[in-house]
């Protein structure tokens, strides 16, 4: 009895033992990286195509393009948003030569993507000869030299969302320098000790990113082959230094990140009554239950003598990936979804879309005043200049999801009492190098 | 006919076997291979061309140098040394009542408590996410209403509210094992320790506990393995706990090494030393189990 119980036993162990190896397999790279390959010429019959992204309701705008053009069929394929599983899918799909043709990547995300070699050089399909339908700025994030890796499909120009009526009970008006943040962030928690003007996500942390972006700093430069890192510049220090003053005051609600199940909760009682997030953060606060007409949308709160007016949080692209048999059917559809008037608006109807990428068109609904938003036409009013009022100087790194989680870790030791933020941007920084080695990158820090 | 005979189990098995070694033995040997393996990029982004090459242990360096993967080791110990020693007592507890001749509605209680096995483990994370969060959670709202402030998601707390997930969710399967076993004690013996004047109490722990050993080791060594997998449930409290990182336990770490950091060497070395520990730790559980016996 024991003897075969424990055969038994120790075969399950194994088993089990062994199943956890399987997590890590996955492929090795690419032979031939997809943009040295010849290029792919256009199908002589109908094709169907699928677009993995997790923008609500795609397929109803991607049925206005499917009405007008049979022989291009898009699918859209929801995938979970992309740091709650949408990349880790599909790097997991890019590993394994499957995939979609277009994928859904934030701003932020692409380089990461290229190291992969995940994505399709759109330069090489005749991209360049659109380039006028965008902003050059948006461009100049979606570009390498002359290659281009993703069209702009909306971007993140930041304000500060808030509740008009909690502010007029409370006796406070927003915020216009950070300075006045702090100070209204206090008279919130005076008013009631379950209240904090904002949340905080510890576990993604790019707010606070954002917020160094706005400040004026250049965490990423390059220099010919060559990364150049400085998290430890004069504009970080100064906004890590005002996070460390927010979180010794317990200023933000740590356990309440926006848009999280428990915020609504919190946002819709006025326990949490401002959030400074993306322009596409209306379709999220308008899900807000029950306070219809009592939120108001006001300018960020801007660092005294520097920075800039505004800075992006999110904002993605429509990206072609290198698994795609049809980059030049998959480009054309790319270009109508994010130019046109009638997908832009379809977009915004359906899917509750971030910033318009097109310089010409914001889109019918947003030229107009809001009732949600009291009336306020608040898409002129903060958003234009918002969008206009941009660190013309960020790039993006290729290890943004490392640096994420190493910024997140930092914060967490700072607010459970540990190192403060300010003096862990250096740690953080040596841990950014010590991970862009390891991808096999020549990398340098500033200073 | 004899050569028939001999052929027909190979011909039985080749199904199974053929999947064995397409989906389980190859892959363990791709990623114990991969674990050796380093990336170097030419260019900005390794536009210019991606070489592989051979990289000793330097992967097992950089996975047992990681502070953050080092301590989900730990985290994960210190959890099976509390959480599985409470499960099994709570199973054999469970097990002896609901055999005990005096209990009611056996069948109900044994299907009561294995539902919870029923529910896939990210959903049961998700409804019990919804229990510890605030502004949600009744348990909380009760607790507030009688002075007390729980946190079930903080830095202290957030492992112990796993446990109590796994423990919900296994406790049930494991009683059924231990019950299986209890239910294969021939009537006899507990006729004979009855006749020598043993009571209930007696009968459990002279009679029962000896005779369910087995299953007990069984259960243990199961709950044991599935400590160091840990993974949906911390992936799911990661969205309400900000004290959760993307390597809160050395699985949720190898899964972030390979589909968030694309970084396979250091993701197939983290989930080698995991298999390793595994194999250690029940082997060892084991040992120590036999020694007793013999």
């Amino acid at each position: 009895m024991t003897t075969t119980s424990r055969r038994r036993v120790l075969g399950a162990a194994s088993a089990a033992g062994l199943g956890t190896v399987l997590t890590a397999c996955g492929a090795g790279t690419a032979a031939q990286p997809v943009n040295a390959r010849p290029v792919i010429p256009a199908a002589n019959g109908p094709v169907k195509l699928t677009y993995w992204t997790w923008l609500k309701d795609l397929q109803s705008v991607c049925d206005v393009w499917n009405a007008q053009r049979p022989d291009i069929q898009v699918e859209a394929v929801w995938i979970g948003a992309g740091n709650s599983g949408g990349y880790a899918k599909m790097f997991a799909a890019l590993a394994a030569g499957g995939g979609g043709d277009i994928a859904q990547v934030e701003f932020q995300l692409l380089p990461s993507f290229l190291l992969q070699n995940g994505l399709v050089d759109l330069s090489r399909y005749g991209f360049r000869d659109v380039l006028d339908k965008f902003r050059p700025a948006d461009i100049s994030r979606v570009s390498v030299g002359d290659s281009v890796f993703g069209v702009p499909q909306d971007t993140g120009p930041m304000g500060f969302f808030y509740r008009r009526d909690v502010f007029e009970e409370i006796g406070v008006s927003p915020p216009a320098t950070w300075q006045e943040w702090l100070d209204v962030a206090r008279q919130v928690k005076e008013s009631d000790a379950a209240r904090r003007l904002e949340g905080f996500n510890v576990n993604d942390p790019g707010n606070f990113t954002s917020y160094c972006m706005q400040a004026g700093a250049e965490w990423f430069t390059t220099d010919g082959n060559e990364w150049v890192v400085d998290l430890t510049g004069e504009p970080t220090r100064m906004v890590a230094q005002f996070m460390d003053q927010a979180f010794s005051e317990d200023l933000f609600d740590l356990s309440l990140g926006a848009f999280t199940a428990g915020w609504y909760a919190a946002a819709a009682d006025g326990r949490i009554p401002s959030v400074i997030t993306g322009s596409w953060g209306d379709a999220l606060v308008e899900s807000v239950g029950g306070t219809e007409g009592k939120w108001a949308v006001a300018p960020m709160p801007r660092w005294p003598d520097t920075g800039y007016g505004s800075a992006t949080l999110g904002g993605s692209t429509a990206a072609v990936m290198s698994t795609s048999q049809h980059p030049n059917e998959a480009l054309e559809f790319i270009v109508w979804m994010c130019t046109t008037a009638e997908a832009i608006d379809g977009l915004i109807d359906n899917s509750g879309i971030g910033w318009s990428p097109s310089p010409d068109f914001i889109g019918t609904k947003r030229q107009e005043p809001s009732a949600f938003f009291g009336g306020q036409n608040y898409n002129e009013e903060v958003f234009v200049p918002a969008a206009e009022d941009q660190n013309p100087d960020w790039i993006w790194s290729p290890i943004y999801l490392e640096m994420n989680d190493a910024l997140s870790t930092a914060v967490r030791a700072a607010t459970s009492g540990g190192t403060p933020l300010a003096d862990a941007m250096a740690g953080v920084q040596a841990s950014v190098i010590d991970i862009m080695e390891h991808k096999g990158l020549n990398v340098r820090s500033a200073s | 006919m004899r050569g028939a005979q001999r052929r027909a189990p190979w011909i039985l098995l080749s199904p199974f076997l053929l999947l064995f070694l397409l989906t389980f033995l190859l892959p363990v040997v791709y990623a114990v291979g991969q674990s050796f393996t380093a990336v170097d990029r030419q260019g900005l982004f390794g536009e210019d061309g991606i070489t592989s090459s051979f990289a000793g242990f330097d992967n097992y360096a950089r996975a047992l140098g990681d502070p953050a993967f080092v301590g989900s080791i730990g985290r994960v110990l210190l959890f099976g040394v509390v959480q599985v020693p409470v499960m099994i007592v709570l199973v054999t507890v469970l097990a002896l009542l609901l055999e005990s001749a005096s209990s009611a509605w056996p069948s109900f209680f044994r299907a009561a408590y294995f539902l919870p096995y029923g529910i896939p483990g990210v959903i049961a994370s998700i409804l019990w996410s919804f229990l510890y969060l605030p502004g949600f959670s009744p348990i909380v709202a009760a607790l507030g209403k009688i002075g007390l402030a729980p946190d079930f998601l903080g830095a202290g707390t957030v492992l112990w509210s796993i446990a109590n997930i796994v423990t919900w969710a296994y406790a049930g399967y494991n009683m059924l094992i231990v019950i299986a076993q209890l239910k294969s004690i021939p009537g006899e013996v507990y006729e004979a320790a009855r006749v020598d004047g043993a009571g209930p109490l007696r009968l459990a722990w002279s009679v029962q506990l000896p005779l369910i050993r087995p299953a007990l080791v069984l259960a243990t060594v199961f709950s044991i393995i599935g400590t160091l997998q840990l993974f949906a449930e911390p992936q799911v409290l990661r969205s309400v706990s900000p004290a959760i990182d993307a390597s809160y336990t050395p699985n949720f770490a190898a899964f972030t090494s390979a589909f968030t950091y694309n970084d396979l060497g250091v993701a197939a070395a983290q989930a080698v030393l995991i298999a390793v520990a595994a194999f250690v730790l029940s082997f060892t559980f084991l040992r120590i189990v036999s020694r007793r016996d013999s």
